[in-house]
């Protein structure tokens, strides 16, 4: 077992803790040990907080990376947004002058950014550090035919120069994890767009949400995968406010690809905290009494 | 401070440079001087495709301007940018305008000036260490999922971090 400290963030401990019981489920199957952080603040978000402030924003982000560097250990995160500011603290603290006005105000609680800690978002550190195959291997109910949409969201992939985990034109990571599932992963005309979360305007999301719900039902996908607490919540809860301001039923659950993992490896649907979603994945349960291995 | 203003001829814009030099006094807030206005960022923009009033590549010529006025206001249309990045992705000259925007928003700050949303948020932020709040619900569902209940952040650390030391702007 591989150990990695944990960093949670706080949209899905706080409001969607289904997502961390799936992580805590899956990655050790996977050959991965999940360390936990002491101390932890929020990452802090790269929408809210860092608007304010971003050099306040870089010094508390720079102080979550020293968590995990004082464990000697790289850093995953769950979240999209987590994973954003994390990698951005890490990437733009590699300039000397940046970093010692940070370690100036790290100085005052005695600690001190070093830069050794590289952060992964946890989808790219199953690919990498476990592999397609060891996910495939840990698969009990494969879900053979279920079509699925995948969305990307923006913070995995982007600023790409920053991120450096896959092609942001043409990404794989997410289709080749779904693939190992045994479900089919459709990329429909708007995998590309944004969920609008960041967006402070009430038409933008709206029109951007319904563009992209509109291909995805246009595919026949039954799921819509997505990596990122903060999309789901777009698509979930975002996904009523769509229906009722263009008067049409969407009905697209929104799944988080690690409860789909944790599903496949046998972990009862009822133990996923579905029933807590709008849209729930009933779909899956066709799959539910597919293995004699499935655990109780 | 003198403020970027149309002359009578309205092709003819006095550049304000006190409001570019207070924008790059922020952490990579100087990145739109690189901009020579291609527009490659508008093509790929999702605020762009949905909004009238929203265009990044109009942003950056603000900013070259010195136009501060026109974005430094309640209800700017800097807070119609999803921060996709897409603009950064298609920038030839590494702008990365989502940046520049958030710096943009930075000065906003300065100001006082925030969404009401968005200020609630940072409020909870500075307030708890965390971005989403804490109540006894939540542990209650976490123990449903026999996960343990949420730490308290260490607010000590993270406020200390939070104040700016005299003259760390002025060095950019």
């Amino acid at each position: 077992m591989k150990p990695f400290a944990f960093f949670p963030g706080c949209l899905i401990p706080v409001r969607y803790p289904a997502m961390e019981f799936a992580i805590r489920q899956t990655l050790p199957k996977l050959g991965i040990e999940i360390v936990d952080l002491e101390g932890a603040s929020c990452c802090p978000d790269p929408i809210y907080f860092k608007s304010k402030d971003k050099l306040a924003w870089l010094s508390v982000a720079a102080r979550n990376l020293t968590l995990a560097e004082d464990l000697g250990l790289d850093i995953f995160t769950n979240c999209s947004g987590c994973t954003a500011t994390l990698s951005e603290a890490y990437h733009l603290l590699k300039d000397d002058e940046l970093r010692d006005k940070i370690n100036k105000r790290l100085k005052r609680i005695g600690r001190e950014y070093k830069g050794t800690s590289r952060v992964r978002h946890v989808a790219t550190l199953v690919r990498d550090e476990a592999g397609y195959d060891a996910v495939r291997e840990s698969v009990v109910r494969p879900l053979d035919g279920m079509k699925m949409a995948i969305h990307y969201g923006c913070h995995l992939l982007k600023p790409s120069k920053i991120m450096n985990v896959d092609d942001p034109n043409n990404p794989t990571v997410l289709e080749n994890l779904v693939e190992a599932i045994g479900a089919t992963p459709v990329r429909h005309r708007n995998w590309y767009l944004c969920c609008g979360k960041a967006c402070q305007h009430e038409g933008i999301p709206l029109n951007m949400m319904h563009a992209l719900l509109s291909t995805v039902e246009d595919v026949e996908a039954e799921i819509l995968c997505l990596i990122c607490p903060t999309c789901f919540s777009q698509f979930d809860h975002g996904q009523v406010k769509v229906s009722k301001h263009f008067d049409y039923d969407f009905h697209i659950p929104p799944v988080y690809y690690f409860q789909l993992l944790a599903f496949a490896q046998g972990v009862p649907y009822e133990k996923l905290g579905f029933d807590r979603q709008r849209f729930k994945p009933e779909c899956l349960q066709r799959f539910a009494e597919s293995s004699v291995h499935v655990e109780g | 401070m003198a403020k970027a203003k149309k002359s009578s001829n309205n092709d003819v814009v006095k550049v304000d440079f006190d409001f570019r030099r207070q924008l790059a006094t922020k952490v990579e807030g100087n990145l739109a001087s690189f901009c020579y206005q291609c527009g490659a960022c508008v093509g790929d923009c999702p605020a762009a495709t949905y909004s009238d009033e929203f265009n990044p590549r109009e942003i950056m010529l603000k900013v070259l301007y010195g136009l501060g006025e026109e974005l430094m206001v309640e209800d700017s249309v800097l807070w119609q940018c999803t921060n996709c990045y897409n603009c950064a992705e298609r920038c030839p000259q590494d702008v990365k305008p989502a940046e520049v925007i958030i710096s943009l928003k930075n000065m906003l700050a300065d100001l006082g000036i925030y969404p009401p949303t968005v200020e609630k948020i940072i409020g909870t932020f500075e307030k708890t260490g965390r971005t989403t709040p804490l109540s006894p619900a939540v542990d209650r569902q976490r123990e449903k999922f026999g996960l343990p209940p949420m730490q308290p952040v260490p607010m000590d650390e993270v406020s200390k971090l939070l104040e700016p030391a005299p003259g760390e702007e002025e060095t950019e």
